[in-house]
């Protein structure tokens, strides 16, 4: 409630405004003109609505937004259950190998949904890897809303472990040990203190894993068409992938799409804005943990367990199948080659221009979402301007379009004849769908953390003498910057493997991970793909890793 | 825009309003200080002191009027004119000390010398300089979060007077930290100020810091200034009920006219104070000083006592005058319910102006 | 000058991104196996100079590309793996016509004014030989109990030629195979490859109308498989081929589809398994003239393509 703010707000303003709408608006404009006007590919405004009522009132499109919504509430429900209980233990207790468990539960993150699902069916499947290894099968699970629920919690729920485990730390044993204090028994003080003072934490690492997984394709195509649970997503793709193509239909399935993931923003917004409590002060605590005693050895266990569950399975059965040399071999001695990998790192077609481009793709959308998402959370957190909770909204609302609408979007927006120059058939255009999938992810980083930075520490840098520039790179850059270095190693992990939108908007002649890998499926050579997709997997893996350890030698990332 | 750095105006506003939409905040604030003097804000929470100091700062632009700095108007919401907060020349200080937790303690003490273009081995030397001069040197290379609550307030210290501003703005430095230390930082800050002949403006909600600290102070009140003062004459003659009551001088009462003297307003209790002819109801502050145990007279009843280190400051409430309130130093202490009587120096009472004139 | 500077910056990022649009001679949009359109873009320039820029996806994803571009097609030469796009697109008239030279051994049945078959693969039945099932001969045999639980249908929602096999099989019989499948627990599992896959694993022994050519890639490859085409007959999906009408290359798009037509590119394509399109060209695999093919009206069966994909959807709607 600022009369009239000094500061950098001008200058941020204008860059997040320009990044978003080049990244976010334009794709979205294009997506709602096409679901209001069904010849606009043809670059004419006739017939307007004609379609757009048609498709909302499909009598299937209530059973399709019901479907997401339950799904979206199931794997909710799930990663709730799995990761709320480790990320407390994690927090407040001395958890042996700790760090190990971390960096096991980062893998799933980098393990692409599509490829954990195959791992999954290859696993459970009659005769699949447990058959093979165990004797039994649990495929009547595996093709049904349980386990689709299962195969997408496991893939998402770290986000929630690791939002738990870092709140519950910042809020630390010490307001639960003021509860025990007065009178409240250990489990009385967990939920009426800690369990509260972590909501907010918990609620935003919560709405994350509903938009993803209501947003998520690879999973409910695999294992949901079968069942016959159709969701928002898959019926999208149908309409953009089966002939004839629907694009209009699919703009306006999306748009019902938006306003679901809208609905859950708002619900998180309200819990934040009941409860906010301020609960990172300016004296830095050390975290008293405490041991965890005769609760070792289950603890243990259930780490183990979901660690198995989470990264075990899936990274064990990607490496079996592209260890073996033929699928109907199974996993027999004399089935096993290195003849993939060899394929892979041979060059096979090009698969290693592949990985090149990807990593590229990686980096730089990591760099552009870093700039705009830091920017544009500046904007919203730390200046009164007008028009902040617009750029709040634009820069969450690529999480509630699925990668083929934002890449159908890109193709009708940048395809316009009259474009004196277009980045469409370049290789931008990838870097376009992917900072506007995951720019959502720098900016809600960026923005817990300049939340938790005290406006006087910028203040006191602009009267000693820095310009507003000067102070956001001196001052709040470096003050938000671990954060923002684990969102862009994320976004680069995403990047360098997304699939959904890199299937419609690739330029002719790219290849990129993903695309070699679903090529690779779709001609029947799993086993390729496989091998390509553990390199993969590892690469993000190591690389962020690697590059955090330089950062904390550096100093630059407090360890 | 004057520039004039002879002007021995250091800062002045003139008619400065600030409004937070339908919320008035500042409402028409005139102020001179000047140079080598150290001007307090004094006032409750909300009453727009801190406000005031992020105007001055740059950190808030007026909404009408204007800021002057050493002669040179920074901001004029008149012209539109604006000088950001960089380009003022100032050091200042924080509640929550705002030191940045990245750099080192030098590091952050340094930063304003390396802002006005400082070189490296002028920045080192000065540095050091400065936090020997508040009695951190050796803590050059820890980081703030290493510091207790009362070095990290000196390394703030140090960073706003390491590049010898015209200016530095305190804005209540020293209210996070706990009492002894407090007394001891505010002894240090008024050497600091008079060995270095700093201009300061410090705002405070304290009023023993503000009386200590300051060759002038303004007591402000919603979003005005009530009395802008020295110490002294803000003691002998406060301009209003509540300058007294902020700075606790003593009781104050309201009195009407009885004879040629006054007696408490309703009640048959005289005041032995002579009255002014053709005055009429007036407010007067009776001064804990001017009340005394006594054998005989006014009958009160003990409310509350505290220990102050010369004495029971007792809260008193004499009987048969509903409202009042007054102060009494007692060398035994007092219990609550003690029934006493007070007698009451009719030379020390204070008769406030009637409301609207300001001293 | 500005936008001169901005294109000059974009040009050298697209470069560095190892992409070069700029220099490209024509654009092919292919539905075939990647390792075909790779081996004969690489023949085509080598014997041209003639550059060529390749985006293979599915025949879906294609479609929907052509779809958003409409306003401003970049696409030369498209090679689809369902006919009736090439019908659907000639009706639109955005097909070029040309003769080419070379598809004089092409049958009539694969080529008109304005289209040509790169190829053809065929429909049948994908069989795990390790599954411990009988060998099934015809499509029928897969109602068995033997097969109870262990068959996969490719959805024809996303192949057209598995719309085109279920569509002449369920007007033969008014979909009564198709009742049986689903009473014998016969699944319907996604596009081919997504159908084949748990029949290699072993979780199902046969893809009712699996493609051919992918099947006989795996065999190859060692996978215990065999490729069944049932004598009651099957259906082809041959690959048309066209250029379209907005190509500002269509000279070289023409030299393309000579070349694919060529001796060199219909070896290409039989070595990736599929069928030639000339008759004059060998095939390590049965011919068009080894099938038994199933006669029905395409043209009628497209007509009424949304009630035959609702009725076989009814039919495997899960209970």
């Amino acid at each position: 409630m600022r009369a009239k703010e000094i500061g950098g707000a001008a200058p941020a303003a204008w860059l997040a405004g320009i990044g978003l709408a080049v990244i976010v608006v334009v794709p979205f404009a294009a997506v709602v003109l096409q679901a209001i006007f069904p010849n606009l590919g043809r670059g004419s405004f006739a017939e307007p609505f004609s379609l757009l009522l048609a498709t909302l009132s499909d009598i299937r499109l209530v059973g399709m937004a019901g479907n997401t919504v339950l799904l979206g509430l199931a794997v909710v429900a799930a990663s709730a259950c799995l990761a709320v209980p480790l990320g407390m233990v994690r927090a407040l207790y001395r958890v042996p190998l700790a760090p190990l468990w971390d960096v096991l539960l980062l893998v799933p993150f980098m393990i692409p949904p599509y490829i954990a699902t195959l791992g999954w069916i290859m696993t459970l499947q009659p005769r699949g890897y447990l058959e093979q290894i165990a004797g039994f099968n649990l495929a009547p699970i595996l093709f049904s809303l349980t386990g689709m629920t299962l195969v997408m919690t496991f893939n998402t729920f770290p986000v929630v472990y690791f939002a738990v485990s870092r709140t519950v730390e910042a809020v630390g044993s010490r307001y639960a040990g003021v509860g025990r204090v007065f009178g409240a028994s250990p489990l009385r003080a967990f939920f009426h203190i800690t369990l509260p003072l972590s909501a907010p934490g918990l609620a935003a690492s919560l709405l994350l894993v509903f938009a993803a997984a209501i947003e998520e394709y690879g999973t409910p195509a695999a294992l949901g068409r079968r069942a016959g649970f159709e969701v928002l997503v898959t019926g999208i793709d149908s309409r953009v992938s089966d002939w004839p193509i629907d694009l209009p239909g699919a703009a306006a399935l999306s748009l019902v799409l938006v306003l679901l993931s809208l609905a859950a923003f708002l619900v998180q917004r309200w819990i934040l804005n009941r409860r906010s409590y301020q609960t990172v002060g300016g004296k830095p605590q050390a975290a008293e943990k405490q041991p965890l005693g005769r609760l070792a050895a289950p603890v243990l266990a259930a780490f183990a367990a979901v660690s198995f569950l989470a990264t075990g399975v899936p990274m064990l059965a990607v490496l079996a199948t592209a260890l073996t040399r033929t699928i109907s071999g199974g996993l027999r001695l004399d089935n096993l080659g290195g003849g993939n990998f060899a394929a892979v790192f041979g060059g096979a077609s090009g698969a290693l221009a592949a990985l090149g481009n990807s990593l590229l793709l990686g980096v730089l959308t990591a760099a552009v979402t870093g700039v705009i998402g830091a920017v544009a959370a500046y904007a919203v957190v730390k200046t009164r301007i007008r028009g902040r909770t617009a750029i709040d909204v634009l820069t969450v609302l690529p999480n509630a379009l699925p990668g083929i609408v934002v890449a159908v979007g890109l193709i009708l927006a940048w395809n316009m004849p009259a474009l004196p120059f277009t980045p469409y058939n370049t290789p931008l255009i990838l870097l376009f769908a992917y900072c506007c999938i995951l720019l959502p992810q720098t900016a809600r980083y960026a923005t817990a953390a300049f939340l938790q930075i005290g406006d006087n520490l910028e203040a006191a840098a602009r009267v000693c003498g820095a310009s507003a520039p000067t102070a956001f790179r001196r001052i709040l850059l470096p003050l938000i910057f671990p954060s923002l270095a684990s969102a862009m190693l994320l976004v680069f992990a995403l990047a360098s493997r997304e699939l959904v939108a890199s299937v419609v908007v690739a330029p002719v002649g790219m290849q990129t991970i993903a695309l070699f890998i679903w090529r690779q499926f779709e001609q029947g050579s799993v086993g390729l793909g496989m091998a390509m997709a553990f390199v993969t997997i590892v690469v993000t893996t190591l690389l962020p890793l690697a590059f955090l350890a330089l950062l904390r030698r550096t100093g630059l990332v407090a360890a | 825009m004057l520039h004039d750095p002879s002007a021995a105006e250091a800062v002045s506003t003139s008619a400065l309003k600030l409004h937070f939409g339908e919320t008035v905040v500042l409402d028409g604030i005139d102020l001179t200080l000047a140079r080598g003097r150290t001007l307090a804000l004094l006032g409750p929470s909300g009453c727009g002191k801190t406000t005031l100091l992020r105007l001055i700062a740059g950190l808030l632009g007026p909404t009408r009027g204007r800021v002057a700095i050493a002669g040179r108007t920074v901001a004029d919401a008149a012209s539109g004119a604006f000088v950001p907060p960089e380009k003022r020349n100032l050091g200042m200080v924080f509640q929550d000390y705002a030191l940045w937790p990245h750099m080192t303690v030098a590091g952050n003490v340094a930063f304003p010398l390396q802002m006005r273009g400082v070189p490296r081995a002028g920045r080192r030397q000065r540095t050091l300089q400065a936090l020997d001069r508040v009695g951190l040197a050796g803590f050059a290379d820890r980081r703030p979060g290493e510091l207790s609550g009362g070095q990290q307030q000196r390394v703030a210290i140090a960073r706003a007077i390491v590049a010898e501003p015209q200016l530095i703005l305190f804005d209540e430095p020293l209210s996070n930290l706990d009492r002894e230390l407090r007394e001891t930082m505010v002894g240090e800050l008024a050497a600091l100020i008079a060995a270095l002949a700093l201009t300061a403006v410090y705002v405070t909600h304290d009023h023993a810091e503000a009386l200590t600290l300051a060759d002038e102070v303004a007591v402000m009140r919603g979003g005005r200034i009530v009395q802008l003062a020295s110490p002294d004459r803000l003691v002998a003659t406060p301009a209003a009920p509540e300058v007294a009551d902020f700075l606790r001088l003593g009781g104050t009462a309201e009195v009407e006219p009885w004879d040629d003297r006054w007696r408490f307003a309703g009640s048959p209790v005289e005041l032995p104070l002579r009255r002014p002819a053709g005055s009429g109801p007036a407010r007067v502050l009776i001064p804990t000083a001017a009340v005394s145990l006594a054998g005989t007279g006014i009958a009160a009843t003990v409310l509350r006592t505290q220990f102050r280190g010369d004495g029971h400051l007792a809260a008193v409430a004499p009987e048969g005058l509903a409202g009042v309130e007054l102060q009494v130093l007692s060398q035994v202490r007092l219990k609550p319910g003690d029934s006493i009587r007070l007698s009451i120096d009719p030379d020390r009472i204070h008769v406030f102006p009637p409301a609207g004139r300001v001293s | 000058m500005l936008k001169s500077l901005k294109s000059v910056a974009f040009g050298a990022l697209a470069t560095i991104l190892g992409a070069g649009v700029a220099h490209a001679d024509i654009t092919v949009y292919t539905a075939g196996p990647q390792s075909l359109i790779d081996k004969l873009a690489e023949g085509f320039t080598a014997e041209s100079g003639i550059k060529v820029n390749v985006f293979q996806a599915t025949t879906g994803k294609i479609m929907a590309r052509i779809e958003a571009e409409a306003a401003n097609p970049v696409v030369d030469v498209l090679i689809s793996a369902s006919w009736d796009t090439a019908t659907d697109f000639a009706k639109r008239g955005w097909l070029v016509p040309y003769s080419s030279p070379n598809a004089e051994k092409v049958p009539a049945f694969l080529k008109n004014d304005t289209t040509v078959a790169q190829g053809v693969s065929a429909l049948g039945i994908a069989w795990n030989t390790n599954s411990g099932t009988p060998k099934p001969a015809e499509w029928a045999d897969l109602a068995k109990p033997e097969y109870k639980g262990l068959v996969n249908l490719p959805d024809p929602a996303q192949s057209g030629s598995a719309f085109e096999l279920d569509a002449a099989l369920g007007a033969a019989d008014d979909y009564k195979l198709f009742k049986d499948l689903k009473a014998n627990d016969a699944a319907i599992a996604g596009a081919n490859a997504e159908a084949l896959n748990p029949v290699l694993q072993g979780a199902k022994a046969a893809v009712f109308g699996a493609v051919d050519y992918i099947t006989f890639g795996s065999k190859a490859k060692g996978e215990s498989i065999d490729m069944i085409f049932p004598a009651s007959g099957t259906v082809v999906a041959p690959r048309p081929a066209m250029i379209l009408n907005w190509s500002k290359n269509q000279d070289e798009a023409k030299k393309f589809v000579d070349y694919m037509l060529s001796d060199a590119g219909q070896k290409l394509v039989a070595d990736t398994f599929l069928m030639p399109a000339r008759t004059d060209v060998p095939a390590a695999r049965p011919l068009i003239s080894d099938l038994e093919l199933m006669d029905y009206d395409t043209a009628a069966i497209y007509g009424k393509r949304k009630e035959i994909l609702d009725e076989i959807a009814k039919i495997f709607a899960a209970n």
